[in-house]
């Protein structure tokens, strides 16, 4: 066997010897590669160090390999430049920053909204403060983890009912966003219909739509685990709840200034955003119902 | 619950063809819709009907290209795959 496949440093890396049947080039050539081999352990057989040097050392070969990192490297610039066109990249940005502190006052808020006092998302020069430092500001990672969770929780749900089969996850993860969907648009269509002067941005209107998924996961976790008193029990308390945080939440953002500070203001513009928001709120509970009862036997 | 994005997506294809094929002569200015009768003044509140209106109109005139090319492809996705 020849002492070549250890990778051993060789003092003189331009020697070869006659019996080698590979060349020994972890000192000898390219640094990096060198440093790349080296946590992969003695495990790797030195054969596939050989025919990288020999290739490497090929001129024609080094020339393309610099052609292809330059095209690499363009066409990773060309992505970069032209993603902010077509997903806003940096805006969504905004909506991770968030810490843990965050996440968990922000969960107990969505349970128990109803000692919180002020709504207010607070400003600092004309943009809204990240996440981290306001807990009502929106975020989303809240309900794209609750997203994923409840598909699991679903998978796990049918797999202990023995009705599983790996096409119902994604039939579940497509039916959930096809309803968030549906809200999306149904609540854009009557913004403008109404004709509401809001700041509440589309991504805004899906990450208070993903809050939702909180209250399903509590619920079926508890169905699993108590049968469906418990499931009724815990999903009627998250349905009141997600239904006061919503009305809270969007009442600032929909509703005239004056309305928002608890002043009843008549006349029938206030009215229909009044309606609005009470709608968008009382659709929260049924979604919640919907999608999670043929999952609790 | 078989309500599926490509369900969605179907329906959605459905409603703007749907919207897209509203004769103006003969429907829209029957129901008082045409696109002529909409503007009222130029008070603050545009209103729920004229809202509507717009929105009929620029889904028309926007989405009259597009929607060739989609249900071609549609057309031609469901003769294949069915």
């Amino acid at each position: 066997m020849p002492a070549s496949k250890r990778r051993v440093p060789v003092s003189q890396p331009g020697m070869a010897d006659p019996h080698q049947l590979f060349d020994d080039t972890s000192s000898a050539q390219s640094r990096g590669y060198g440093a790349q081999r080296v946590p992969g352990g003695l495990g790797y057989p030195a054969a596939s160090a050989s025919p990288q040097g020999a290739f490497l050392a090929d001129p024609v070969s080094n020339m393309a390999m610099a052609y292809g990192s330059s095209l690499a490297a363009q066409g990773k610039e060309l992505v970069d430049k032209n993603i902010d066109r077509f997903i806003p990249v940096t805006k969504l940005k905004y909506y991770f920053a968030v810490d843990t502190m965050y996440v968990g006052k922000k969960l107990g808020l969505l349970v128990f909204p109803y000692l919180h006092q002020d709504w207010e998302v607070q400003y600092q020069q004309d943009t809204p403060v990240a996440p981290r430092f306001d807990v009502n500001a929106p975020d989303l990672y809240i309900p794209a983890m609750a997203f994923i969770t409840y598909v699991l929780v679903a998978g796990l749900a049918l797999g202990t009912q023995d009705r599983f089969s790996p096409d119902l996850l994604g039939l579940q993860a497509s039916s959930a966003l096809a309803w968030l969907t549906v809200e999306v648009l149904a609540i854009l269509l009557s913004l403008y219909l109404i004709t509401v002067n809001t700041d509440l941005s589309t991504i805004d209107l899906v990450a208070f739509l993903g809050y939702k998924y909180v209250g399903m996961i509590g619920g079926v976790l508890m169905g699993l685990l108590f049968g469906k008193i418990g499931y009724y029990l815990v999903l009627g308390w998250c349905c009141v709840s997600i239904f006061v945080f919503m009305i809270r939440t969007l009442r600032l953002k929909i509703l005239a200034e004056a309305a928002a500070e608890g002043i009843p203001v008549r006349g029938a513009r206030n009215q229909l955003r009044m309606y609005l928001t009470m709608a968008v709120a009382a659709a929260q509970p049924l979604l919640m119902y919907w999608l999670t009862f043929h999952l609790v036997r | 619950m078989a309500f599926t994005l490509y369900s969605l997506l179907q329906a959605a294809l459905l409603c703007v063809n749907a919207i897209a094929v509203l004769h103006e002569e003969r429907f829209l200015k029957n129901i008082g819709w045409g696109t002529d009768q909409g503007i009222g003044g130029f008070g603050e509140e545009p209103g729920i009907k004229s809202q509507l209106m717009n929105l009929i109109r620029s889904v028309r005139t926007v989405m009259r290209v597009p929607l060739i090319i989609v249900n071609s492809i549609a057309i031609v996705l469901l003769l294949l795959i069915g």
